[in-house]
């Protein structure tokens, strides 16, 4: 591949079929980390690119209503109650107050027409980093942590982005913390003395804190650390489902993003991997500070940063110069993405193409229209199929409900047959569905294709769709091979 | 060590023990049969072995989880239960097809979710030191092929080369691809990657239409696995057994999220046992889980991260139904570390001992090629004799 379609490739989602190439790519990819962020898509099909409609991106508190509107509704369709229980009741009702559709039609919209690939892609990192997965309580929460907790925070520190999305709603629920409290909380003392009351503390968003958002397990920290990070996060959170009354009194206003209730709080100071962690709200930045700056969240994620960007197989000095640009910049992530991408274009082997990144690139290299437009999100296309199913077929979704270590970086975890299976086949409909405005041909020459990737696609013969599958499925377009 | 522990330990190694004696030995077994079969069933999440086999006989469980104990159990024998949501299961058990190892857990103790899988998976004798599955590895040495019911390649898996996965696509507008297209494509890669697509050309000529309920796909895996050539292995895998929250329902202890994901286990064993057969005879299916849970109930009606839980096992391979474990109780100071089940067994004698009986292989050789622990002690006797 040509110079700007390689690195495109490695850091990007590929020009867009209609796009100017840059000449200078090194002044490119400083631009790209400053790149604008606007949501990117097309209301119709064939319709121009526009920016997504404010009505269609609601905030924190709207969505928390929209939840409590949609529970409320199911309660009467149990009941029978309002004639909720008909099949267009119960279909407005998903229409109306989740979310979930056109969030995720809205990150697949923006992946296909946004002109900030690089952020984009780097929001697909940090957003599988801090992994929310979807247990359906949380669906209307992600696609705002997203856009909010993680590509909007992209040129400001670590430490910034660990504190915000730890203190995201979406976080706090995914991880059971909006139900936790401490031991010796007022919340949980006083619900000890009523009979059949549960209060008490859940571990499991400060143990996740530790093991996949910082330190990681080579720090070595022990169960007290972990229970002492869930005690200062004890009283973090509001249930979406919570009424605004109630609401007011727990925390004092109706943000649900930072919120923090007193009466759940362990009282008293608290010690993480030696540390000591001050009461009170103020008590969580400290500790998401500390663990910022801790040596092995460095390593760790710098280590990490190499595997997704670099290699499977980063190099000690490649991970020692992102760790030195993390100091030095203490922690701006610009900086840090900077020196990751640095090495990444200096690569000398390939790197294995996600399949959602890969899905992507295919439909802005060959100008499909393979996604409906954001108006026609509800109406069946008997041709084209929604975000959520096409990105659940391929088996890569934030959308979906999955661990919360997120997916791999290493390409042995994607070695399936099923999964190569899905590149055809999703190859297949994207020339037959897309209306490609660019054949494997044309994409060949644009790209600069090696040699190999020509012998490839001219052993299959001379049919437009056997050449377009064998071009994307080519290990050139995968990330396999650097020819 | 106070006196009635000591009695009450002695009493449930005497009830586990006379279970054993209700079994029925197979006569004349010999390693030169043919092979059975072996399925795996990943619970992801860390099971609450206390839940699914609550072991009722012992005082401390009503003491310290009442809340969370499934209040319409049915009871196995003097000390366990079993969970109402396992109902098929349960009929196994009557009809001498299903077994239990319960107090026990792969020698990890970290507690952490994904240090803990990829030991249940790769069988190594640390995190993330295989990068092969120890089933994967067996099926090597026994020169035979499994199969995943998943759209990945679990790394329990990984290890032989014919090796595969299945799970149905539905695309709009593409069906299967042409085996030749796709023959063409495999040979334009290299090494595994070429691999696998000339296994997408080999898939190219099967025309299936199966459901992607865990049920389904269990049900597909038996008939297939049933075939003269089939695969004689398969791995299927459930997640939402990590319980932290609302394990049980408020006011109602047979329902909640465990009790949904113990029904899919039920579920996914009758679907095996619908699909295999005939060749359920020869059949083991066993769970896996990469820990136990606390023995305490934590502050959101569920359970945080623990160490020995159940292993749950099925098939018409086995000889009779038992519970076998070697009961640590539940107080306090029998716990691991104040807050865990204690592991009395190491659950890779139990997949070492399925092996044997599916493979033919012989212990030592599984001990020490494919777990890496010659002196791994034996159990087989103790669920197939």
């Amino acid at each position: 591949m040509n110079e700007q379609f390689r690195i495109a490739q490695r850091i990007g989602l590929m020009f867009r079929y209609d796009q100017d190439l840059p000449q200078d790519m090194e002044a490119w990819v400083q631009s790209q980390l400053q790149a604008p962020s606007p949501a990117l898509g097309i209301p119709h099909a064939y319709a121009k690119v526009a920016q997504w409609p404010d009505e269609l991106q609601p905030n924190l508190a709207k969505r928390a209503y929209m939840w409590r509107r949609y529970r409320a509704l199911k309660k009467q369709e149990r009941e029978g109650k309002n004639g909720q229980d008909t099949e267009a009741a119960r279909q407005a009702n998903r229409r109306n107050h989740l979310m979930r559709e056109k969030d995720e039609h809205k990150f697949v919209q923006r992946n296909v027409y946004g002109a900030d690939q690089v952020k984009l892609r780097l929001t697909a990192f940090w957003a599988n980093h801090f992994t929310i997965g979807n247990t359906f309580d949380t669906g209307n929460m992600i696609g705002h942590a997203i856009d909010k907790g993680i590509l909007a925070k992209l040129n400001g520190s670590f430490a910034e982005m660990l504190y915000g999305i730890t203190t995201h709603p979406g976080m706090l629920t995914y991880l059971d913390n909006v139900w936790s409290a401490g031991e010796r909380s007022e919340h949980a003392k006083g619900c000890h003395r009523r009979p059949n009351c549960h209060a008490g503390l859940n571990d499991n968003l400060g143990r996740e804190l530790l093991e996949l958002h910082t330190v990681s397990p080579a720090a070595g920290y022990s169960e007290d650390d972990i229970r002492g990070a869930a005690n200062v996060l004890a009283g973090w959170g509001v249930d979406f489902q919570e009424e605004l009354p109630g609401m007011r009194k727990k925390i004092g206003g109706i943000n649900h993003w930072n919120a923090y209730k007193k009466r759940w709080a362990e009282p008293g100071t608290k010690k993480v991997m030696g540390q000591l962690i001050h009461a009170g709200r103020g008590g969580l930045r400290q500790l998401t500070d500390f663990l910022a700056s801790h040596d092995h969240t460095i390593n760790y994620i710098s280590t990490k940063l190499c595997q997704h960007f670099v290699s499977d197989n980063p190099s000690k000095d490649q991970i020692e110069s992102v760790k030195s640009a993390w100091r030095q910049g203490d922690g701006d992530l610009p900086t840090i993405h900077t020196q990751v991408f640095k090495l990444a274009i200096a690569a000398p082997e390939a790197k294995f193409v996600w399949p959602m990144t890969w899905l992507f690139q295919v439909v802005r290299l060959s100008g499909a229209t393979y996604f409906k437009g954001w108006e026609d999100i509800d109406n069946y296309n008997n041709q084209l199929m929604s975000s959520k199913k096409v990105l659940k077929e391929l088996g890569q979704s934030f959308w979906s409900l999955r661990q919360p270590n997120g997916y791999s970086d290493d390409r042995v975890d994607w070695m399936s047959a099923e999964m190569f299976e899905r590149r055809i086949r999703f190859a297949d409909a994207i020339h037959k569905n897309g209306n490609i405005r660019r054949s494997a041909s044309e994409i060949m020459h644009r790209i600069g294709a090696a040699k190999q990737t020509r012998n490839l696609v001219a052993s299959v013969g001379n049919s437009p769709r056997d050449q377009f599958i064998a071009l994307m499925c080519s290990p050139e377009l995968m990330g396999l091979e650097y020819v | 060590m106070s006196k009635s522990t000591v009695g009450r330990r002695n009493l449930l190694k005497a009830g586990a023990a006379s279970l054993f004696l209700a079994g029925v030995p197979i006569a004349g077994f010999t390693k030169d049969k043919p092979l059975g079969s072996i399925s795996v069933i990943i619970l992801e999440g860390g099971l609450d072995g206390l839940a699914a086999i609550p072991p009722i006989g012992d005082a401390d469980l009503m003491r310290m989880r009442q809340s969370i104990s499934p209040a319409s159990y049915l009871p196995l024998n003097d000390f366990f239960g079993l969970h109402p949501s396992l109902q098929f299961y349960a009929q196994l058990m009557a009809r001498g097809q299903a077994s239990a190892v319960h107090a026990t857990a792969f020698p990890y103790t970290k507690r952490s979710h994904f240090e803990g899988q990829n030991m249940i998976e790769g069988g190594g004798l640390s995190p993330f030191s295989e990068k092969t599955g120890w089933l994967g590895r067996a099926l090597e040495l026994a020169g035979v092929a499994g199969r995943s019911l998943s759209l990945d390649m679990p790394l329990i898996l990984r290890g032989h080369r014919d090796n595969d996965n299945f799970y149905p696509a539905s695309i709009r507008g593409s069906g299967r691809p042409p085996a030749d297209l796709v023959e063409m494509i495999a040979m334009g890669h290299q090494m595994d990657a070429a691999q696998m697509f000339t296994k997408v050309a080999r898939k190219s000529e099967e025309r299936v239409q199966v459901p992607r309920d865990p049920a389904s796909l269990a049900a597909y895996a038996g008939r297939v696995m049933a075939q003269t050539d089939g695969p004689v292995a398969s791995v299927i895998r459930v997640g939402g057994f990590d319980t932290h929250a609302n394990q049980v329902d408020e006011g109602d202890t047979d329902a909640g999220q465990l009790a949904r994901q113990l029904s899919v286990v039920d579920d996914v064993i009758a679907g095996y046992r619908r699909g295999l057969g005939k060749a359920w005879d020869d059949a083991i299916i066993l769970t896996l889980t990469e820990f136990g849970r606390t023995v305490a109930v934590n502050g959101t009606l569920g359970t945080d991260h623990g160490y020995g839980s159940v292993g749950l096992l099925a098939g018409g391979a086995l000889p009779s139904s038992r519970v076998v474990t070697n009961w640590p109780g539940l107080s306090k100071k029998d716990q691991f570390e104040r807050r865990d089940l204690l592991a009395t067994i190491d659950y890779r004698s139990v997949c070492a001992a399925c092996l044997e009986k599916a493979l033919g292989l012989d212990h030592d050789l599984i001990a020490s090629q494919i777990f890496h622990q010659p002196d791994l002690p034996r159990v087989f006797e103790h669920l197939f004799a």
